[in-house]
């Protein structure tokens, strides 16, 4: 059978929507024991033929029935069911390069949280302090202030000297800071106080002027991220002697009857959150009510909604990634991206690319998916000793991931190219 | 003369009909015209009294007597000639209607004879009168041709010549009645002839008065015949038609001339006058009767040579030529002008459709196998030529099956050899044994089938002599013996595999959620982790361990937040089901612990209520000095140095603290002790800080206590007994009997009506305490003892596991409706960490709403499994 297969010849024609690599549209009849690199090599030699400007190499990946080729060209065609009689559509498109490992930043604790924007990463640690490192890997601060486990960092946003960047931790609180950059000095700003039980998420809204959090007291908050509190907080409460600033939130959303793990802004109005109830709620903030539920049927530890594509990726108490749709009204799981051996704990999307997301496990692997490849992911990036707690792709640079191995390690996308 | 003669001739030969009358009429008047013969006179004497012609025709006809009285001889003699022919037609009528009648025939035998007497006279007279050897010819011929329509004839003739005979008496109605009788002879003939037997010596004398007394009555109607032109004779003759003349028998007349007057017969000759006739007659040979009219005519020699031409089978028209040149009308040369101008019918251009149904009948007989095609022929004729094959290793399969299969080839069995001389009751010496042969079959008693025969050759002087079968007795009484002691009977066998035995259980599959795999290891402790406990909202672990430390984890991320070190090390921790307050109660040594794991675990709130309620000291009234008590537990307060390090409460017991159960509400705690005899069971009430001892009496080794989910039940599990007791009532409720040797561990359904206890001796006994106080279930999934079994809160899971390397999770649905069964489906084996002093899981907790499972292993790790 096999061997039937090894001597089959394929008819195949190539097509791109890459135009610089465009190739002949003609059909080309290959053995279909083909694997992905040989395939690579005939992409390149026909690009060599007709534009000779190019003169390095280019790496391509290959959609075979809309799927990532992985193994040799017969298998995976047997896989899909589909006919090897036929002329067959290999669409390609320049391979993801390989991110490079950069850097591995050392924690006193476990990093349970991280966020990098252009120049800086921001992480969160098991022991209660926040760093801020700049992308090169230099510690520029280490910000104690929280009593408990940091369990979620963002940055709001930067005007010009001065950043600001929230926290959330289990002591129940989400604060605010700003860092001064030049000076090297932070502040926080305001306190948020709201729930009973310890902050699991946070995410800050497109526009930053707010952020929700979730929290093990089922609740997902909506707070505001002005530094000042006269426009927002109540009289009585302003009235209120109290140390420091404390922000009560503007709205809590309570529906989810377990803790709240993940929580994601859709638009200025829509809060995804995922709790370990086994549902996805997207709540509409302006009415504080739910909009839109999504069913599974594992607790879900971490959820994710990219706009360039609308589709939300879950993580949960198994070792699957789950993609699911929130336009369809059904609770069906389109894709489920299997690899890896642990708990997943964190999912990220790319910001740039709408087919690649950034998954962390814990079983020590952060790997990066390309949707079409639900079996392989395209690199797994390897390095950390124990469960990987978090990842981030905010900067499309980098891929950071934070683990109970009390590194941060820092993974350069090279030759970053929109597509 | 000769064309009357020929008209009368042209007559006879063309009407077989009219010849039958001739003869019948002939036969009549042979035998009964001379009995009417006064009658006929009278009205020949009336018919001459009018004066006719005709009546002068008679007249001269009676003038010319002479020549008239020849002619009836001749007439007598002739081919019909009356009598001859119907006696021989009555010969003939007797044998034919032999078979009809044959007493008949028997009884007339004389008569016949009688009859025959008188023709072989008349024979021999003939015979002697004859002439030419042409009248012979000529009267053989007629025989032959008139054979068949006489023999009907004279069948009539017979019954009409009864008649006359029964009739003599009343002689005065004989006419009509012979009428009568003439319509309905046919029908009545069988009676007639049974009437004639009686009657045949009257018939008898009346042949003889009639014969005697004939007068003969020449007839002369000649002239009219000679004067008359020949058409004209024909209407002038007879106008009665073609009926048989014989109903005119009894009349003097024989028809009407056209002008309706009588036709009278002529006078009646007997057969003396007929014989006298023929010999004086030169012309009598060719004297014929007509009957129609009864004269006699002379055929001419025309009329002779006619009758000749015809019985030679010639043209009669002897003018035709036989050999005249053949013209070939219809040749094969095509006429100018054809014979058959008109076209063809179209009749021949259409199908025919008798050859359509003929052809229908033989495709419809090739379909029915009723005929055959050539070509089947040759492949039947062909397929017998071939060789058959027998199919020799065909299975032994009956008859039906090998017909289905088309096995139709029989073999017979083979035929069995004639029986040879040895076999004989006397065989020739040469096959009786002789000593030699005698000694070597002996020697082969124990090997009979060697033996040159089957039976011994024995010599009997006769087939009397031999006796019967020697063995015949006993082979009968074995026989009855087989049938009286083995009786046939049907046997229905079970066929009951393995596999229908084992009850049909859910696919595992269907059953999801449950753990399957391991997700987690929390890392930490040092030595034996001997509990573990989920907080209430499943955020945290708690556990404790040998290493005298009860650590607090977190469950989605496994990190260790808290560890508290206590005295010694830790058997029992328990999470305080009370959603209001954080305690975790532990049981280290023969203390009781109660410690708020940190306001960093938890809500703030809730610990901060905790401390605050548990900081300060109960109302001193509530404390009794019940010396047993007192002896058995004592409250005792928290060093500051204890209370930094979260212990809020500690009670030291006399004993060592082996299990630690909550009530449902959080303010009671039951605790078991160690060799404690009655007071083994303290049931401390956390508000008031005060200890119970609820039974005063030993009931045994008492191994777990724990409190009934929802009622005031406290269920006791001494070393064989559970027993369930009514707190409020203070009595006992209940006993079951587990049926182990030694009891383990127990757990109660969140719903609280069934129960599992887990025994030493690896078995998992489930009660439904609504069914009976007897095991419902035993499982025994372990290979080793069993420590601990759980069940989880809101999926239909319990686990268990003991000092084997798995942990079974099981499916345990108990259903609301009562009449139905709980459902025990083993799930899944989960392999646990490697053992540790022969111990391998030492509790097991189920995550308060998430189907995870979490072990405390001895291998100093906590392992949860989703």
């Amino acid at each position: 059978m096999s061997a039937e297969i090894a001597e089959a010849q394929l008819q195949v024609r190539f097509i791109t929507k890459q135009e610089q690599y465009a190739v002949p549209d003609s059909p080309y009849a290959i053995q279909s024991n083909i694997q992905s690199t040989e395939l690579n090599t005939l992409i390149n030699a026909l690009l060599k033929e007709t534009n000779s400007s190019l003169e390095k190499a280019v790496e391509f990946d290959f959609l075979v029935c809309g799927e990532l080729l992985c193994t040799s060209l017969a298998e995976h065609l047997q896989e899909k069911g589909a006919s090897t009689e036929e002329t067959l559509e290999i669409e390609y498109l320049e391979r993801f390069p390989a991110p490079a490992p950069q850097d591995c930043l050392m924690h006193d604790d476990w990093v349970s949280t991280v966020h990098a924007n252009s120049n800086w990463i921001l992480s969160g640690c098991y022991d209660n302090s926040i760093h801020i490192w700049s992308t090169k890997g230099q510690h520029k601060l280490a910000i104690p202030g929280h009593t408990s486990p940091v369990k979620a960092v963002s940055w709001v946003s930067f005007n010009g000297d001065q950043a600001v960047f929230a926290s959330g931790s289990h002591d129940q609180s989400a604060m605010l800071w700003v860092w001064n950059v030049p000076n090297n000095s932070v502040d926080c700003v305001v306190t948020c106080r709201g729930h009973d039980k310890g902050v699991e998420c946070l995410a800050v809204s497109a526009d930053a002027n707010r952020f929700a959090t979730g929290s093990w007291d089922n609740n997902v908050c909506l707070w505001t991220t002005s530094l000042s509190d006269e426009d927002n907080v109540p009289a009585k409460k302003r009235s209120k002697p109290e140390h420091g600033n404390t922000r009560e939130p503007l709205s809590t959303l309570k529906g989810h009857r377990e803790a709240v793990s993940g929580v994601q802004w859709m638009d200025f109005n829509t809060v995804l959150s995922s709790g370990w109830d086994h549902l996805l709620k997207l709540w509409d903030c302006e009415l504080g009510g739910i909009k839109q539920e999504i069913a599974g049927n594992k607790a879900f530890f971490d959820v994710d909604w990219s706009p360039l594509n609308n589709s939300i990726i879950t993580a949960s108490a198994d070792r699957h990634i789950r993609l699911y749709d929130p336009r369809s009204t059904e609770s069906i799981v389109k894709t489920t991206f299997t690899s890896h051996t642990g708990w997943v704990q964190s999912v990220r999307w790319s910001k740039t690319r709408d087919t690649l997301f950034l998954s962390a496990g814990y079983d020590g692997q952060v790997k990066l998916w390309e949707t079409r490849s639900p079996r392989t992911p395209l690199y797994d990036l390897s390095g950390h000793e124990d469960k990987v707690l978090c990842c981030d792709w905010s900067n499309p640079a980098l891929l950071v991931s934070g683990s109970s191995d009390n590194t941060l390690r820092i993974f350069k996308a090279k030759h970053y190219e929109s597509a | 003369m000769p064309p009357f003669r020929n008209g009368l001739l042209k007559r006879k030969a063309s009407s077989v009909e009219s010849n039958q009358n001739v003869s019948s009429k002939a036969t009549d008047e042979s035998e009964d015209g001379s009995a009417d013969e006064d009658l006929l006179r009278g009205e020949l004497d009336t018919a001459a009294d009018a004066t006719d012609s005709e009546h002068q025709d008679g007249e001269e006809a009676a003038s010319d007597h002479e020549q008239d009285e020849v002619l009836f001889d001749d007439s007598a003699d002739s081919t019909f000639g009356d009598d001859d022919q119907a006696d021989i037609a009555s010969d003939e009528s007797s044998d034919l209607t032999d078979s009809e009648a044959d007493d008949e025939s028997e009884n007339d035998d004389d008569d016949d004879s009688d009859k025959e007497d008188n023709s072989d006279d008349y024979e021999a007279s003939v015979d002697s009168g004859a002439e030419s050897g042409v009248t012979h010819t000529h009267s053989g011929a007629s025989d032959s041709e008139t054979d068949t329509p006489e023999k009907k004839q004279v069948k009539v003739s017979k019954a009409t010549k009864q008649i006359p005979d029964s009739d003599i008496k009343p002689r005065g109605i004989k006419n009509a009645k012979q009428k009568s009788s003439k319509e309905s002879e046919h029908r009545t003939k069988k009676q007639d002839k049974t009437k004639s037997k009686t009657d045949d010596s009257i018939d008898r004398l009346a042949d003889t008065i009639q014969k005697a007394s004939v007068n003969i009555q020449p007839v002369g109607l000649k002239d009219e015949y000679e004067s008359g032109d020949t058409s004209d004779e024909e209407d002038r003759r007879n106008t009665v038609g073609s009926v048989p003349m014989w109903w005119y028998n009894e009349y003097p007349h024989v028809g009407y001339d056209t002008d309706g007057r009588r036709i009278i017969k002529p006078p009646q000759r007997d057969q003396i006058d007929d014989f006298l006739k023929k010999c004086e007659d030169p012309d009598f040979w060719r004297t014929v009767r007509d009957p129609s009219t009864g004269q006699d005519v002379v055929l001419s020699k025309q009329d002779l040579e006619l009758i000749h031409r015809l019985r030679e089978g010639h043209v009669p028209d002897a003018a035709h030529d036989d050999y005249q040149p053949w013209v070939e009308w219809f040749s094969r040369e095509v006429l100018a002008t054809p014979l058959r101008a008109f076209p063809e019918h179209k009749r021949s251009f259409l199908p025919s459709r008798s050859e359509q149904q003929q052809v229908a009948r033989i495709v419809h007989a090739l379909k029915m196998g009723w005929t055959k095609t050539r070509k089947q022929l040759a492949d039947e004729r062909r397929s017998k030529r071939e060789k058959h094959f027998y199919n020799l290793w065909g299975s032994a399969a009956s008859e039906e099956e090998e017909r289905q299969r088309g096995i139709h080839k029989h073999i017979p069995a083979p035929r069995r050899a004639l029986p040879s001389h040895a076999e004989s009751y006397n065989p020739p010496p040469e096959y009786l044994l002789d000593a030699k042969e005698l000694k070597e079959w002996n020697k082969l008693s124990e090997t009979p089938w060697k033996r040159k025969y089957t039976f011994l050759p024995t010599r009997h002087a006769s087939l009397r002599e031999v006796p019967a079968y020697e063995r015949f007795t006993r082979e009968r009484f074995l026989r009855c013996l087989d049938l009286y002691l083995a009786p046939r009977a049907i046997k229905m066998r079970l066929t009951i595999g393995p596999d229908d035995l084992v009850p049909k259980l859910p696919a595992p599959r269907d059953l999801q959620p449950f753990p399957t795999a391991e997700a987690l290891q929390l890392r930490g402790h040092v030595g034996l982790v001997r509990s573990a406990d989920f907080d209430p909202s499943g955020q945290y672990i708690v556990s404790g361990g040998d290493d005298a430390t009860v650590k607090v984890w977190e469950t989605s991320t496994g990190r260790c937040l808290r560890s508290i070190a206590v005295e010694c090390a830790v058997s029992r921790v328990a999470w305080g089901p009370a959603p209001g307050l954080s305690l975790v109660a532990a049981a280290a040594g023969a203390r009781l612990l109660l410690l708020n794991p940190g306001a960093d675990i938890g809500a703030h709130r809730v610990a901060a209520r905790t401390d605050e309620l548990l900081d300060e000291p109960p109302p001193q009234h509530d404390v009794q000095a019940d010396p047993r008590t007192a002896s058995c537990a004592e409250w005792q307060r928290v060093s500051p140095e204890q209370w930094a390090r979260g212990v809020r409460l500690s009670v030291l017991h006399f004993r060592a603290v082996t299990h630690v159960a909550w009530h449902a509400r959080g303010d009671y705690v039951c605790v078991s002790l160690a060799d404690a005899a009655s007071r083994a069971v303290v049931v401390h009430q956390l508000s008031r800080r005060r200890s119970q001892l609820p039974f005063s009496r030993n009931k045994g080794l008492v191994q777990c206590a724990i409190f009934h989910p929802t009622r005031p039940l406290l269920f006791v599990a001494t070393q064989r007994v559970v027993r369930v007791y009514d707190l409020v009532r203070q009595e006992l409720v209940r006993k079951l009997l587990t049926g182990a040797q030694w009891v383990s561990h127990m757990a109660v359904h969140p719903a609280g009506d069934n129960l599992l206890v887990a025994s030493y001796d690896r078995k998992l006994i489930w009660f439904d305490l609504e069914l009976s106080s007897k095991p419902y279930q035993t499982l025994r999934l372990h290979g080793g003892a069993v420590r601990c079994v759980a069940f989880h809160r809101r999926y239909p899971l319990f686990a268990s596991a003991g000092d084997d390397e798995h942990i079974v999770v099981s499916h345990g649905m108990v259903y609301n409706d009562l009449l139905q069964n709980p459902l025990l489906v083993p799930l899944k084996q989960l392999r646990c960490g490697p053992p540790a002093q022969q111990l391998c899981v030492l509790e097991l907790r189920w995550h308060p709403t998430q189907p995870w499972l979490l072990a405390a292993q001895a291998d100093s790790t906590l392992r949860l499994y989703t």
